[in-house]
């Protein structure tokens, strides 16, 4: 843990928790950068939690973007307009990109989801910065509202000590009965979407990120797939687990298996032969 | 003040009407809340029953709204369909001030501007 900043050191930063709780005592203006997996920004204007930034949650800029708000075009001509970043928010809402209220939305409802992506591991470390700007629409938080929010999100979701950290790492695929003509018919749009993304490749954070939504929404959604049956975790099949075999051949055979096939040196680079290879027999 | 903070009390000033809040209809967050609140806490619990239940009884369309009535208020939610996760704006409504059909007028007069 390491801490760093202009000001004098936070005594009471034993955890992110506490080290908001200084910071909201102290009304500080500030950057708490964290470190680990995954990690982020989070944002504090006079003691209260404006933003947070981290690549465990889709931010507002993915939200406005992914979920089809705002185009690219728009946002980079928002983001033109505004070199410092530091008005990006009233930007959009001057331009009729996204009304006041909806946006106020979008902030706080990425604020909460990210605290809640950065709940489901423990930091490396985290240190005191000068702020930056983000972009943010919203009066601030509490360090308490924010932990009892994410208190209250794990409880929903979790079925037995650890499951929560264990669904959001889980890559989901649906189950072939759940494209049966009328299975999915009395789903809601947002839960068929979640089924249709449920390939088998992605965590819950991934399609969070390719439909713009948050991560606990997407968690809340999987869990009632999965209670329905109509998703499961998808656990790769051992042929098409990578090898991790030795990758040498063994000194000796072991007994009573075949003969091991001949040595075959690999290729090795010589000095003065940087050119392009020759071709192969099959390329 | 925040302009959801500012358009919730926009809703108080409908006779009757002693509470609102928003809230997500997924994840159950509060974004705003002004004046008695206390019956619109469970409000996304109910509407996700209600919404289920109805599903799994042959119900097609989307949830609209779902009243709640004792014997002294109502409480109202309304499900505000937009682009992403629905929202929910619940109304706490007392009987001897003012009759549902009117209530109902307001929130949804309401409702319009709130993310405006």
């Amino acid at each position: 843990m390491t801490q760093s900043g202009t000001e004098e050191p936070l005594a009471d930063s034993r955890n992110v928790p506490a080290l908001l709780s200084a910071l909201r005592d102290r009304a500080r203006s500030c950057t708490v950068l964290v470190t680990g997996t995954p990690g982020g920004s989070i944002h504090v204007r006079d003691g209260l939690v404006v933003a947070m930034e981290t690549p465990g949650a889709p931010g507002i800029e993915g939200l406005l973007l992914r979920s089809g708000r705002i185009s690219e075009e728009a946002w980079s001509a928002v983001r033109a307009s505004d070199t410092t970043h530091e008005h990006l928010a009233a930007e959009l809402v001057a331009r009729g990109l996204v009304g006041a209220g909806e946006l106020e939305v979008i902030s706080l409802g990425a604020l909460f989801d990210a605290a809640f992506a950065l709940s489901l591991a423990v930091p490396d470390s985290w240190e005191v910065a000068d702020p930056v700007p983000a972009l943010h629409r919203n009066a601030g938080v509490t360090p308490e509202r924010l932990l009892d929010e994410v208190s209250r999100r794990i409880n929903l979701l979790a079925g037995e000590p650890g499951s929560v950290a264990a669904l959001a790492r889980t890559r989901v695929r649906s189950v072939s009965a759940a494209g049966l003509p009328g299975t999915a018919a009395g789903l809601p749009a947002r839960h068929q979407e979640v089924l249709a993304h449920a390939d088998g490749r992605g965590t819950a954070r991934d399609i969070a990120f390719a439909l713009g939504r948050g991560l606990f929404a997407v968690m809340m959604d999987l869990r009632h797939l999965l209670d329905r049956g109509l998703v499961q975790p998808h656990l790769p099949s051992a042929e098409n687990r990578p090898s991790t075999a030795a990758r040498g051949a063994p000194s000796a055979p072991l007994a009573g298996a075949s003969a091991a096939p001949r040595s075959v040196p690999l290729p090795r680079r010589e000095p003065g032969r940087n050119s392009a290879p020759e071709l192969r027999p099959h390329d | 003040m925040s302009s959801l903070d500012t358009a919730l009390d926009r809703v108080l000033t409908a006779p009757g009407i002693s509470g609102a809040m928003l809230l997500d209809a997924v994840t159950g967050l509060t974004y705003a809340e002004s004046g008695e609140v206390s019956g619109g806490r469970d409000s996304c619990e109910i509407a996700e029953i209600a919404r289920t239940r109805l599903n799994r009884a042959g119900a097609s369309g989307e949830l609209e709204s779902v009243v709640v009535t004792t014997s002294t208020r109502h409480l109202v939610t309304l499900q505000l369909a937009r682009r992403g996760d629905p929202l929910l704006l619940c109304a706490t409504v007392d009987r001897e001030r003012t009759n549902l059909t009117w209530a109902l007028r307001e929130l949804h007069r309401h409702a319009d501007e709130l993310l405006a």
